[in-house]
């Protein structure tokens, strides 16, 4: 796993992906509580599991596939 | 040349922390005591006379009389053996023939909950009550109106831990292999006590599901949002889309261990009303879903019933994330404060669907050319 700065909050998670579609995060402990973007849902009682993304962390791995910083195998 | 060896600890000595859904709380308010074998001994579930549900131990901590062939008398439980009553707190209510009960005679009383029209009950081998923020979510649809009444049924399952059905939150392929289903999206998230799967998929030309009524050959295209809150409770939101109808469902997939290596599997369903829909209807649309996820189930226990217990799936690129899910999971079996940060940390897992999709495809095809077809449903159970 590599890893990927969320260019919203600066949050550094790991990240894999096997595929263009395929993607592995791990969050570091208490990243998701401190997300801004999970924070109003939070605050309306939903647990943050049931938030399948934070649009500003996805379009930060996709960044960092276009630019090389990340890597994808090509497809076999 | 080295070959693949399965490895298999024995299941856990231990019960999971958690709340564990006991089934639809009526069941339980006719006044009698209600036995219920889980967590590795007999509980007793009965209403006191002041409406509310109690689960204490099931044995009676005098002369070990089993509470459940007892009598509910007033708000305690009386024990068939000499009449000891108990109070849903867990206290000695009284014993009619004593000068005195003796002092701190008290049995377990088991944290409940009461929501959503079922009963739930907190099990922890610490003996600490449930945690700030660790609960049951409430359920828009159950109770209301513009919904159905839950169905519910229960499986009794023998040889298998409890963890075999967890394992299926992220076995995208056996909904295909298992449950005749295409999925197309697939993606789990686990954080805090929560593991969520998000599921989108579509009807298969080969098999009729009966999810949604009508004819066997529509085309019916499903999105589902999955989650067990806890270690044995799913609240599954379904849409299932068919010729511009959304039938919305919540199934309940839970259970309760009865011992290390049996389980009671439990679902319950509920469907939202069409407009004009009455509640007979809605009634039997449910009935007719929760049947098709008994077959579903059926299926699965087939498995189980002669699988071998595996703690190293060798897995491919199109599997889902198991090894997370089984650390996430394994949170519940540890004591509280042992509870590591990576067994709770957001984890996020999509897999690329594209290859499996393709191949079942083909599969499909296939199966229809050479007249295959799989149903769910008994012929004379189904719409249209």
């Amino acid at each position: 796993m590599r890893p990927v700065d969320c260019r919203a909050c600066g949050v550094r998670v790991l990240v894999e992906k096997r595929s263009l579609p395929h993607t592995s995060v791990q969050w570091p402990t208490g990243a998701a509580a401190a997300c801004a973007e999970f924070a109003p849902r939070v605050a309306a009682g939903r647990a943050t599991a049931l938030i399948p993304h934070c649009a500003a962390l996805r379009a930060s791995i996709e960044q960092a596939v276009r630019d090389g910083s990340l890597e994808v195998p090509a497809d076999v | 040349m080295n070959h693949r060896v399965i490895e298999a600890a024995p299941p856990p000595e231990r019960f999971a922390r958690g709340w564990h859904c006991l089934g639809l709380a009526d069941t339980y308010k006719d006044g009698k005591p209600h036995a219920v074998e889980a967590f590795g001994t007999k509980l007793v579930v009965f209403q006191g006379e002041g409406g509310g549900l109690s689960v204490l131990n099931g044995y009676c901590p005098h002369m070990g009389g089993d509470l459940t062939q007892g009598t509910v008398k007033g708000d305690a439980i009386a024990c068939p053996f000499h009449d000891w009553r108990w109070g849903g707190d867990g206290k000695c209510a009284g014993i009619p023939y004593a000068k005195r009960v003796p002092r701190g005679a008290r049995t377990l009383a088991w944290p409940t909950l009461e929501r959503n029209q079922q009963l739930y009950v907190w099990n922890d081998p610490e003996g600490n009550p449930p945690p700030e923020g660790v609960t049951i979510p409430e359920i828009a649809g159950a109770g209301s109106p513009e919904w159905s009444n839950w169905t519910w049924n229960t499986m009794r399952v023998d040889g298998s831990h409890c963890r075999e059905i967890v394992d299926n939150v992220v076995d995208m392929a056996h909904f295909f292999y298992i449950h005749y289903a295409l999925p197309t999206y697939f993606k789990n998230v686990f954080e805090g006590h929560v593991a969520t799967q998000y599921y989108e998929g579509v009807s298969r030309d080969d098999a009729y599901l009966g999810f949604v009524p009508g004819t066997e050959n529509q085309k019916i295209a499903q999105r589902s949002e999955a989650a067990y809150h806890g270690p044995s409770y799913m609240i599954d939101y379904l849409w299932n889309e068919a010729e511009g109808t959304t039938v919305e469902t919540v199934l309940i997939n839970c259970h309760y261990p009865i011992g290390r290596n049996a389980f009671m599997l439990q679902w319950g369903v509920i469907v939202k009303k069409f407009p004009g829909m009455d509640d007979a209807t809605a009634d039997a649309m449910a009935a007719q879903v929760a049947e098709g996820v008994g077959l579903g189930f059926m299926q699965d226990v087939e498995i189980w019933k002669s699988k071998a217990p595996i703690d190293n799936p060798l897995l491919c690129d199109q599997d889902g994330p198991v090894y997370q899910l089984r650390r996430w999971y394994e949170q519940f079996y540890v004591d509280a404060a042992e509870v590591a940060p990576e067994m709770t940390d957001r984890f996020e897992f999509e897999i690329d669907t594209a290859r499996a999709v393709q191949v079942w495809e083909q599969e499909v095809a296939a199966n229809v050319e050479a007249g295959i077809s799989y149903s769910m449903i008994p012929k004379s159970m189904r719409a249209g």
